[in-house]
Formats: structure tokens, sequence, C-alpha cells
């Protein structure tokens, strides 16, 4: 009776042990990596398509500030590599993540954590001053992902490391860069083709995070909002920009997607009609227009294209 | 020798070596217009939680700290080794060791340093029954699940110093601390942590079927002491929960946040003369908005219920607390805040005050990261 009432139950029963099996085995298998900025995760997406890519920050978050969360810590727990910024960037949480992680994987030094400015010239390399000027980066501005020829450098990188930690993957993963190195040099020479009439074009900025881009482009950035770095604009501060830049007003006021627009449009406002507000992610954004790295360059190209039409 | 210690951190921070070591100082200036009842700030001008620091790597499998904290009580400079622990970096299974003299990590306040603290003084809870900030020499093993859901678990092993409000010198002390804690994101805006933690305070036990006990319990009787080492308030077993719940527009917390932390503890087993509904509670709640870059307000509101042992009866200690703050801070360097505490004694504590409390903090080089 038994035997006869337990037959028909036989296959759902193999079923779900095999589904077990195959979602621990997936489970247990899944590389896994953890980016702490968006462009890193995109980066790693073209490079390792199958592996489990997890980004600690998005685009409307200041990578600087953010704080240590318990879902954070939970993240860099399971990550076979962990790919950052560095350059002090992210001096405020990671180290955090890192400590409270218990994953050996990912510790400073070992093969795990890859941090970007280890690997990358970095421009604005300053000593360390004194506390009054305001978050100061020694090593040099750390926003470098918004130079497309850095992130071909990145990619290089990040394919090698791949390969040391996973090395079952290395044709995959050697196949992966190859394609996208030749895809990505097409692309920066379109770039700059298009952007060509960008040259000279001066703008306002808060804060570095679009220096190399207009380094890249040969766009001058006349004035900084932020009376030292990482402090918030002030009124006394946005007074003086607006004097320094009246005579000749620039083509665009730029800020990130993570910064409040109140500033600039108050400065917008002062200059008159010709000058655009424009606020640009300063990475890849988790929906379009700039969802992937190539229309993140295509978006801001486009962008700054059409505010000095 | 505060200011010695300031400089030289100063100056190690500024010729940063080639290694990852980094160290740091952080200065904590304050003024009240009143000294609180269990409170840890003097009238005038004083120096709150100021020290210098220095952690990093010991090769691949070990990272250590180092702090060595200053402050003013009772008009007296006190400078002593707060920090000095090696954990392991390289243990698998999520697992990690710490040993040496670190915080513990009950609750959710006190593994924090209180110069990162939202208010000038840290709540009635941990003023009165963990000596405002307790670290201590010892032991801890943590777990970190492999889980989407942040699950921590935590046994820590301690000598107790501070824990009994004398620093009698037991034959057998000794603390032990479980803890758990859970965490996670909800959407892109909201993030929460919750635990709960026991204390078990052989020290306390000890000190009990000792011969010093009635001495003990005499001096603990003292009302609104003013001064903050050990545990004003304790017993053999504190339980304490903690919740704290975060709210930032988009996850952009450097614009605009709200930030809620809960704590509540129960302490019990007073000593041999306590029944079961003899037992002291401490509770506070603290609210804090940052409406602006740089900018946030917060108001906390603390409540401390207390069985204060006299000869082999008890009597009841309240005392409520309330405070308002104001703080501006233009970068990671510096802190300026304002803030407005006023007490209600509603039994036991005839110091209770108000008192207005000016703070600048100041954070020169690199100082160990911050935690939720």
């Amino acid at each position: 009776m038994q035997h006869t009432r337990s037959k028909p139950r036989a296959p759902s029963w193999r079923f779900a042990l095999a589904c077990c099996a195959f979602w621990s085995a997936g489970a247990a298998q899944a590389f896994s990596v953890f980016t702490c900025e968006p462009e890193w995760a995109a980066l790693a997406r073209q490079l390792a398509p199958t592996a489990e890519v997890r980004s600690a920050t998005h685009a409307r978050q200041d990578p600087h500030h953010i704080e240590a969360r318990p879902s954070l810590i939970a993240m860099l727990r399971r990550a076979d590599l962990a790919v950052c910024t560095g350059a002090e960037l992210e001096a405020g949480w990671l180290p955090i993540l890192q400590q409270r992680s218990g994953n050996p994987r990912v510790q400073n030094r070992a093969p795990g954590m890859l941090f970007a400015a280890d690997h990358l010239t970095l421009i604005d390399p300053r000593p360390a001053g004194s506390f009054l000027e305001g978050d100061v980066h020694a090593a040099g501005n750390p926003h470098a992902h918004l130079d497309p020829r850095r992130i071909l450098e990145m990619a290089d990188v990040i394919a090698r490391r791949l390969e040391e930690i996973d090395p079952a993957g290395r044709d995959e993963y050697r196949a992966r860069l190859a394609a996208f190195q030749a895809d990505w040099q097409a692309r920066i020479q379109q770039w700059e083709r298009r952007a060509w009439p960008l040259r000279g074009t001066r703008v306002v900025a808060q804060h570095s995070t679009f220096a190399y881009l207009w380094r890249w482009l040969a766009i001058e950035q006349v004035a900084d909002l932020e009376p030292k770095p990482g402090v918030p604009p002030t009124p006394r501060h946005l007074q003086k920009v607006l004097e320094t830049v009246r005579a000749a007003p620039p083509s665009a006021l730029v800020v990130s997607a993570y910064q409040d627009p109140r500033a600039v449009q108050w400065l917008a406002q002062q200059l008159g009609t010709n000058v655009t507000v424009l606020q640009l992610p300063s990475t890849v954004t988790e929906e379009q227009p700039a969802d992937t790295l190539p229309a993140l360059f295509d978006h801001l190209i486009e962008r700054l294209l059409a505010a000095t039409r | 020798m505060a200011v010695i210690l300031f400089f030289a951190a100063t100056a190690a921070s500024a010729q940063q070596p080639a290694s990852d070591w980094q160290a740091g100082a952080v200065l904590d200036i304050s003024a009240a217009s009143r000294a609180l009842a269990l409170g840890q700030r003097d009238q005038g001008l004083g120096l709150g939680h100021s020290d210098v620091s220095i952690n990093g790597p010991i090769g691949h499998r070990f990272e250590a700290q180092a702090t060595a904290a200053a402050h003013t009580l009772d008009r007296k400079l006190e400078v002593e080794l707060e920090e000095a622990w090696v954990q392991t970096r390289a243990l698998p299974a999520g697992l990690q060791v710490r040993a040496g003299r670190f915080a513990s990590q009950l609750g959710y306040l006190n593994e924090q340093h209180p110069h990162t603290d939202d208010f000038v003084q840290r709540p009635l809870l941990h003023r009165a029954f963990l000596g405002g900030h307790w670290t201590d020499d010892g032991m801890r093993i943590n777990w970190t699940a492999p889980t989407d859901l942040y699950v921590r678990l935590g046994l820590e092993a301690f000598r107790g110093r501070r824990l009994v409000e004398e620093t009698a010198s037991s034959r057998r002390p000794g603390a032990v601390v479980l803890s758990g804690r859970l965490g996670s994101d909800i959407g892109l805006s909201q993030s929460w942590q919750a635990g709960l933690s026991l204390l078990h305070n052989r020290r306390e036990a000890a000190l009990e079927s000792g011969e010093d006990a009635e001495e003990g319990h005499e001096e603990g009787h003292a009302e609104g002491h003013t001064h903050g080492h050990g545990a004003a308030f304790s017993g053999r077993r504190m339980w304490l929960a903690e919740l704290v719940w975060k709210w930032a527009p988009d996850g952009n917390n450097r614009e605009k946040q709200v930030r809620v932390a809960y704590e509540h503890a129960l302490v019990e087993g007073l000593d041999r003369f306590a029944s079961d509904s003899d037992r002291h509670q401490a509770s506070y709640l603290s609210v804090v908005w940052r409406f602006a870059p740089g900018w946030e307000t917060g108001l906390r509101a603390d409540l401390l219920r207390v069985r204060q042992p006299h000869e082999d009866h008890f009597d009841d200690g309240r005392l409520r607390e309330a405070a308002l703050m104001l703080a501006y801070k233009p970068s990671h360097a510096q802190t300026l805040r304002l803030q407005f505490t006023r007490q209600h004694d509603r039994g036991g504590f005839p110091t209770a005050t108000h008192s207005v409390q000016i703070q600048y903090i100041l954070n020169v080089g690199a100082h160990a990261a911050h935690a939720f």
C-alpha cells in the first residue's frame, strides 16, 4: 500500500532533489563580483557575462559618502572579486565592509581586491594638505572612469585579474577582452570626432567629478561650485563664482545626478538665458539612456553638444 | 599632554608611510552650562573623547588598531589606552577572531567611537549601565552568514573591568557577551539593522558572593554620581535590544537623511536581596534629520528606571532626559554642535538639571571608517 502510494510521487521528489543539487551547485559556482561603483560593474559584466556582478552604489549616490550598511557587508561577504576605485574615494566605508565581511578573498593585497587607482595614472595628485583644505585625495582625482582611454586600461587589468582568480575561464575572459577592446577603440575614435565642436567650451561644475571628461574632450572648467573639495556650495562662494564668470559666462553649468541642482539653478538665473544647466550622470545608471558604458559616453557627449549649440 | 598627542598624530598623518598603515587624531572640545546627572562632561570648558589612532595590516592574515584616548572629567585630564587589538583577516567560512582591548559589540552604539555620535553625550542607558563606552580586555569570535540578509553572530569574553561601580579586584572576573545582528535594505531608500545582546556579568556575581559585597552596595547607593567611569548600576545579566532605521531619498545620504535609533536595556539579578521584579531598565529613542548637506538636527528621549539597593530593600530611581541638537559638518574633518539637554528627576536623582552644550570636533588624518 505504502509502496504503491509513494510511487507516483517519486518523479516530483527526484525533480526537487535535482533542483536542489542544481541550485546548490549553481550557488557554489557562480563567480561573484562586487564593485564599489556602477562603472566597474558595467565593465565586469562585459568581461565576465556569466558572473554575478553587483555594485554597492548607484549613480544617484555620492560615492564619497556611502554608509557601511548591513546589506553591503552581506554583499561583500560572498564576493570572489571586489573592484573599487581606490585613491581614498571609498575610505569612509570600504574598510568597514572588509573588516566586517569575514571574507579573506577581498582583503587589501589579496588577489580578489582590485583598486583602479593602483593601475591608472591619476590627474591632480596633491600632497596631503591641512585639514582645512577640504576632502583632498592625495593620490589624485579618483573619478578616472570618465576618461574612456582609462576604461580601456582597466578592462585589461580586470580581465587579467579574473584570469588569475578563475583560471578555468581564461579563454572566455581573453576572448571577451579582445572583443571589448576592438569595439571600445572604435567608439573612442567616433566620440572624439563627434565631440570635436566641444573643444574649448567653458563650463562651471561642482566638484572635480567630470575632470577627466573635460581633459579628454578639451573642455575647460572655469570655476568650481565647491569652495573647497568636498565642501557643499555656500552662498558666499556662489557669489564669488558669479563675479568671476559674469563677464564671460560659460556655456553650461554642470552638476552630477547625485548633487543638488539648486546652486547651479540660482547661478543660471543670475547669469541670464544663454546658460544651460546640465544635470549629468557621472556613471552608468540603472535606467536608460546611460545604462551601459557606451551609452553613458554617448549620452554625456550628446547632452554637452545640445547645451553648446 | 593631549595637545602633544594631537600634534604627534598630525605629524604622523602628514608623512604617510608607503605601507597601508594609517594614523589619525580626533579633538573634541565642549563647553557646558551645567554638568548633567550621570554626565560625563564637566561644567564649563572640557575635553571630550579625543584620541590618536593608528590602524593597519600585519601581514596578510591580521590587522591591528591602537587608540590612545584622553578626556577631562572632574577637571582632571585622563589618558588611557582605549584600544589595542589584533583581528584576523584570513579565516575561512566567515569567521573572525579579535583579541586585545576593544569596545564590546553589545547593542548599537557601544562599538562606535563616541566622536561619531549624534549628541554631545551618550544616552543615559550607556552612561548608567556601561560607564559611557565599555572597552575591555578580551576576545571575540564572530560569524557572518553567506546570505543576502546580513546575519552576524558573536561571542565575546572580557575581564569585566568597569562593569561594576568600583574597580574591585576580584578573584573571579569576567563578562561574557552573546550578540546577534540582522540587517538589510528596503528598496533604494531605506535600510535597517536589528540586534539582541546578552551580557552575563560574572564580575558582578563575584562581587555579590564575595565578602566585600556590603561595602560595594553602600557605595552603589551614592545618588546622582557625576563620575562616569564604571557602570553606575549593574546586575548579573543585561539584555540589550537595538533597532536602527535610516532613510535617504534614493539612498543618497549626503544630501538628506533620517536616522532613527532605539535601544532598550534590562538589567536583572541586582543582588542577593533582589526579587525578579527588581530590575533596572533604560531606553532611548533618537531621531536625526540631515536636512541639507552638512546640516543636521536631532532629538533624543531617554528614560532610566533603577532599583537602588539600600541594605536589604530597594528604592525606586527614575530619571528622564531629553536632548535637542543642531550640528554643522562642513566636511569630514569638522563638526560644530549646539545641544540643549533637560533632565527630570522622578525620584533618586536630585542632581538632575538642564544644560546648554557646545561641541567642536576636529578630525585630522585618516581615522578608522565609520560603521552603519
